[in-house]
């Protein structure tokens, strides 16, 4: 009877053991790869900084990052249905942000969306190398 | 009070209250107070094409319309799509059964069926008469293909690889399209692309103009000269006139 008890008691440590360790390796993982890998992590989007000659966008930064589709939707409807074409538009936008790919698909991609906006609007590729890569949200 | 006096003088409170306030529904729903002035409206577009200038075999205003909007050619006539085109048509009986080559394109209708047939809203006439469709909003349902009397209207039955012109955006596989006048340079104050090259190549068998200015060329063409409209009788009242036809 006692024999099974401190038994017991020690597959009791082990399991608990095993299940502290296992809910702890996620956070143990980051840490080290945080440590070690530090902001190369690709869940990360880098966003390309426009070319330093224009100092402002057409809204802040913090507006355009999570409504600017409200703003192109705004834009869309003014230009197409009431022929309002002196707002701005695709074309402003790819003056600053000269690469889709380093721009747009950046924040996209990383959360699996496909727009399809680019099929029949017109965004170039960069004609010139832009190395001026910062961390999203360092401006 | 007693209850004869008070009933007289509440019913008459009671009506004061419902004719003051009516009076106002009234004046509030004046028209000229809700609509709003519409910088489109200003103008209306219209096209006079003179027939007896224009060359059978000359497609220059075909070319320069697919140079302008990126109209989709494969060169396979299952799949191409022509905003203007150059349709061969006879009269029925008659004596002189020659066959003659007219340009045609979207004639603009000021009841366009293809805007009352469409679901979603997406083909729709401008305040300033162009009959024009959202891109964004077609389902690519090709009722309006069915519905246009003049075959005016094509479908993107596949994407076009080639992009001439890159300010203009294209068109994706499955929405349906046609003419909208070069609307993107008429609002930069331009004429269509089609106009200013038969100018430019000398003939000038298409006119261009404001309908509503009495001044224009082409107001003064329709009042001075006898034109006419393809399938007028079926109440379209489209805004490209024939000269010669």
């Amino acid at each position: 009877m006692k024999v099974s008890r401190t038994m017991n008691s020690n597959t009791k440590r082990i399991v608990v053991t095993v299940a502290v360790v296992m809910i702890l390796l996620p956070l143990g993982y980051s840490l080290v790869s945080g440590a070690f890998l530090g902001t190369s992590d690709s869940s990360q989007p880098f966003l390309e900084r426009p070319d330093p000659k224009y100092q402002k966008c057409v809204r802040n930064t913090e507006y355009m990052r999570f409504h600017h589709m409200d703003l192109l939707k705004q834009i869309r409807e003014e230009f197409v249905r009431h022929g309002n074409r002196d707002e701005t538009g695709f074309d402003s936008c790819r003056g600053c942000h000269t690469s889709r790919e380093r721009f747009c698909n950046q924040c996209h991609n990383s959360v699996s969306l496909n727009l399809d906006c680019f099929g029949c609007h017109y965004y170039p590729e960069p004609t010139f190398e832009t190395a001026n890569l910062r961390k999203r949200g360092s401006r | 009070m007693n209850r004869r006096k008070f009933l007289k003088k509440g019913g008459m409170v009671l009506s004061g209250t419902v004719c003051a306030d009516g009076l106002l529904l009234l004046t509030s729903c004046n028209p000229s107070e809700t609509t709003k002035e519409n910088r489109l409206s200003r103008h209306k577009w219209g096209m006079v094409i003179d027939l007896n200038k224009c060359k059978p075999e000359c497609t220059a205003c075909m070319e320069a319309c697919r140079q302008e909007n990126n109209v989709a050619f494969h060169g396979d006539k299952r799949w191409d799509i022509h905003w203007i085109r150059k349709v061969g048509i006879q009269e029925r009986h008659s004596e002189n059964a020659g066959e003659k080559m007219i340009p045609m394109l979207c004639n603009h209708c000021e009841n366009p069926p293809c805007a009352q047939v469409c679901p979603v809203q997406a083909t729709y006439k401008r305040d300033d008469g162009i009959v024009i469709v959202d891109h964004h909003r077609c389902i690519g349902c090709r009722y309006c293909m069915i519905a246009c009397p003049y075959n005016a209207r094509f479908f993107n039955y596949k994407d076009d690889p080639d992009w001439p012109n890159k300010s203009y955006p294209k068109r994706s596989h499955g929405v349906a399209e046609s003419c909208h006048f070069c609307a993107h340079l008429l609002d930069q104050g331009k004429r269509p692309a089609c106009v200013d090259t038969c100018e430019k190549i000398g003939v000038k068998a298409i006119y261009f103009g404001d309908l509503k200015d009495p001044n224009s060329e082409v107001s003064q063409l329709i009042a001075d000269t006898p034109l006419k409209r393809i399938r007028a009788d079926l109440g379209t009242e489209p805004k490209v006139y024939y000269k010669g036809l």
